[in-house]
């Protein structure tokens, strides 16, 4: 356990004085060899996302799942439980950002250690994420430490069909307990920089302008529907000759032309969001609308389509002919307008920034619950997780952090996070460089 | 008189006295005032306090509620430079003025004035070992070039060290191609100056003898922009992450008898902090940003706080037109990594960032004197919530929120669309 070292003037954020640090044996990116005991955080003030606030509350977590939430005054603490004191601090459920690439890359400009998008097919449904996931990046405990505890591992996007995302927990002993599901989603483009010209990559080669990149989106989904409609044709029992081969780029659109599973449609533009919106309402997809930072003008026909937008980064500029607020005010200005939006990490400080986009959207007008939901239920509901992950709320998995004020602002320090209702030790590469080099441990 | 700013049509005369009242006043160098004011006189800094003496003529702000705090200064910016930030053609290039390629209707100015900030160090890129003279400016934004320039303010040279110089000439399949070659390169650089100071010496000792035979050695810009470097006539500004290498700066500076005004990024700073302390250095780092490459691998956002607790002199910075944008937040962050004081974390980028640039006796603090440079925010500045609200600089309103458009009185037109993150580590040669 660390200790504090007060004399130095450093608040370490470490230095929770619990017996959770101690009980927690850590392992590869954090989880806990214990078994799950059951834990009572106790008396702090509980943002539920689902019911509001409760102050001074207590959340029982027992097998992995949320057991008990509500006031101190009603709620039972189990004789067997181990309390967490949560007095004076902040208790949430665990964040889950929208969209991130952890696993796929470590050090941005080391091309051995990225695997961020298979760009030799502008079409490549058949690439999962999870093939590449690597559990044990340095970079999910750095993240997770501000309490980040859901993510979805996506590849860039550099392709207008760039593979399969994946739902994943920050918190595991090997990948398979870290990914809780994948393929989730298919990741898709329709953007200018798809665009195969020669200052990409390489020399130019079809598709160089958008019309290249609507047609060949359009092709692979008429071609997944033949294959389909030729593979049934085969299953019947008078078919005569060979069935179609097994071709995994087109078998992968499938679930996604059924409308199974969403697809994840990136768009800057307006005009590019409205032709991406026409070629998925062609082929039924079920979409969640990414970016649509420079759509602001259509932003009531984004309404209209009744589907969710990951919105931004908010953080992209805005044009030399907007105002400086123009991308801020995005959030506030879609979720006025009935659409459930979802935030992710877009900064260049990785996901564990991401409580403060939040935040900053609320100081350009979105209120503090919508900004809350955007990075903890809203996220869930769009993937399918939103039975599992997201609130405070019995049955639910118990991701759940206690920090010591406001999630949503710069200077709270994370105390403790639960992921699987089991306390995850708060270290990282970066704790334990900082706690190497801490003025006064250092020999002079 | 009192009056909204917001009615007034954009005009060059501003009025004499401006007072801001009732605000929570962040001096910087004397702690927070509650209910506090700030007069500014003919652009500078008159009275700060509970109340101060302004005339009655003065026009008044009620503040009510807000925070007020000096302008934000941000001590390594390539804003306004387009695609000029670096001359990557050759690893000495100390004569190169970034003041030749400053697009003052550059957007990036606009969009760091709506984020309070008021002073930049417009710096070359990283590309070379010695890079270009910066330019100084004041983000009046709407003046011409020339008005927008810092008056007087101290000459500053970008150096750089490490991945950058040595990917950027070893592709190429030239010297430097690594560290060792990286020094190597500069030490010669500076044993080219010194040779062409001594030939300057010696004639003008012939003349000084009244040789009227003697020839003048020929002028060279870039000898003459490191033998100023020699006379310790330009701030050297040093891009370098790696602890190891503040080290071989220092020693390197301390050989040819020049001082290292900053090291800039000096991510691994919390490593050495004690050894570069006693030599003055101070540091304009980011506050988290990390693993971009392997120079960032160890960097960790409790940097700033304990090489401050190890007593060298520390700013953020923002080195891209998004964070430039949102400094105060990031100075919100040492109060969370680290635990920083408010105060400690606003000199971050006030004070300390003033200091690196060498204007620290004119901004960076709300004291009588200085540069009439203020911002009033919507709240606490170090919070995320924290909007700026109006921006005056040397006095003048420059930038006010609640104004229709842009928000900026000074500004009517079209501007500049440099596209880009605005950063020195951008992919490319050019960058």
């Amino acid at each position: 356990m660390k200790t504090a070292i007060l004399a130095s003037g450093l608040i370490l954020a470490a230095a929770q004085a619990s017996v959770f640090a101690q009980a927690a044996l850590p392992v590869p990116n954090g989880a806990s060899l214990a078994p799950a005991k059951t834990i009572a955080i106790v008396g702090g003030k509980l943002l539920t996302v689902t019911h509001g606030v409760i102050e001074n509350g207590v959340v029982i977590m027992s097998g992995g799942k949320i057991t008990a939430v509500g006031p101190a005054s009603s709620t039972e603490v189990p004789a067997d439980a181990e309390v967490f004191d949560a007095k004076g601090m902040t208790v949430y459920p665990g964040l889950f950002d929208a969209e991130t690439h952890l696993g796929l890359t470590e050090v941005a400009s080391d091309q051995n250690s990225n695997d961020l998008a298979e760009t030799s097919d502008e079409i490549s449904p058949q690439m999962h994420v999870a093939d590449a996931f690597h559990a044990e990046t340095v970079r999910i405990p750095v993240e997770r430490l501000n309490g980040i505890t859901n993510a979805i591992v996506a590849p860039a996007s550099q392709d207008s069909v760039v593979g399969q995302d994946a739902a994943i927990q920050l918190s595991g002993r090997d990948r398979d307990e870290m990914l809780l599901q994948r393929d989730i989603a298919l990741a898709m483009n329709f953007e200018g920089s798809v665009r195969r010209r020669a200052n990409f990559e390489g020399p130019s080669k079809f598709p160089t302008t958008r019309m290249g990149l609507a047609s060949q989106i359009r092709q692979a989904f008429l071609d997944a529907e033949a294959y389909e409609a030729e593979r049934a044709a085969a299953a019947k029992p008078d078919h005569k000759g060979a069935p179609p081969k097994h071709d995994l780029k087109l078998e992968a659109l499938l679930p996604y032309l059924h409308g199974e599973k969403p697809v994840v449609l990136g768009a800057y533009e307006s005009y590019e969001v409205e032709v991406a919106m026409g070629i998925a309402k062609e082929f039924h997809l079920k979409v969640i609308l990414n970016h649509v930072t420079h759509a602001q003008d259509i932003l009531d026909e984004i309404a209209s389509y009744h589907v969710p937008v990951i919105v931004g980064s908010i953080y992209d500029f805005p044009r030399s002919n907007e105002r400086y607020d123009a991308v801020f005010s995005l959030p506030s200005e879609l979720q006025k307008r009935g659409v459930k939006i979802a935030l992710a990490g877009g900064d260049m400080g990785g996901s564990r920034n991401l409580p403060y986009a939040a935040g900053y959207a609320v100081a350009y007008g979105l209120p503090y619950d919508e900004a809350l939901k955007a990075i903890t239920l809203n996220p869930a509901e769009m993937f399918g997780l939103g039975d599992k992950l997201g609130s405070l709320d019995i049955g639910k998995t118990a991701n759940v952090v206690v920090a010591n004020g406001d999630p949503l602002d710069v200077r709270t320090s994370v105390k403790q996070v639960f992921v699987d209702g089991k306390a995850v030790p708060m270290v990282s590469r970066q704790t334990e460089l900082r706690d190497q080099y801490m003025p006064l441990t250092k020999s002079k | 008189m009192s009056l909204s700013l917001d009615a007034q049509a954009p005009s060059k005369s501003n009025p004499a006295d401006v007072v801001i009242q009732n605000a929570t006043v962040m001096t910087v160098t004397h702690g927070t005032i509650p209910n506090g004011s700030v007069w500014i006189h003919n652009g500078k800094i008159a009275g700060v306090g509970a109340s101060v003496n302004a005339p009655a003529g003065a026009l008044t702000i009620d503040a009510a509620g807000k925070y007020v705090t000096p302008g934000i200064i941000d001590p390594h910016s390539h804003s306004a430079l387009g695609n000029d930030v670096n001359e990557a053609t050759s690893p000495v290039t100390p004569s190169m003025m970034m003041i030749d390629a400053f697009d003052n209707l550059d957007k990036a100015l606009y969009q760091a004035l709506a984020g309070g900030v008021t002073t930049e160090l417009l710096l070359h890129g990283s590309a070379n070992m010695i890079g270009g003279q910066a330019v100084v400016i004041k983000n009046k934004f709407g003046l011409s070039r020339d008005e927008m320039l810092f008056p007087n303010a101290p000459r500053s040279i970008k150096f750089a060290s490490g991945e950058n110089p040595k990917r950027v000439y070893g592709r190429r399949n030239e010297v430097p191609s690594t560290r060792m070659g990286n020094f190597e390169v500069m030490r010669q650089a500076f044993e080219d100056a010194k040779a062409y100071m001594a030939s300057w010496d010696a004639y003008n000792a012939k003349v000084a003898k009244g040789d009227k035979d003697a020839t003048p050695p020929k002028k060279d810009l870039k000898l003459e922009a490191l033998s100023d470097v020699l006379r310790g006539k330009l701030y050297v500004q040093i891009h370098c992450y790696r602890a190891d290498e503040f080290l071989t700066e220092e020693a390197i500076a301390k050989e040819y008898g020049y001082k290292i005004r900053g090291f800039h990024h000096a991510l691994e700073m919390y490593k050495v902090g004690d050894k570069i302390a006693p030599t003055g250095t101070g540091i304009a780092t980011f506050a988290d940003w990390w693993g971009f490459k392997d120079e960032a691998w160890d960097a960790i956002p409790w940097n700033a706080v304990m090489s401050m607790r190890e007593g060298v002199r520390v700013a953020l910075k923002s080195d891209s037109n998004d964070y430039i944008r949102r400094l105060n937040q990031e100075a919100g962050k040492m109060v969370h990594y680290g635990g920083a004081t408010e105060d400690e974390a606003l000199r971050m980028i006030t004070l300390n960032a003033a200091w690196i640039i060498g204007v620290d006796d004119r901004v960076g603090s709300l004291d009588v004197g200085k540069d009439g440079d203020v911002v009033i925010w919507n709240t606490d500045p170090l919070s995320t919530y924290a909007r700026v609200e109006k921006v005056f600089i040397d006095g003048d309103l420059f930038f006010d929120s609640s104004a229709p458009g842009f928000g900026t009185p000074r500004f009517h037109g079209v501007m500049h669309d440099a596209e880009g993150f605005g950063g020195e580590d951008e992919e490319g040669d050019a960058e």
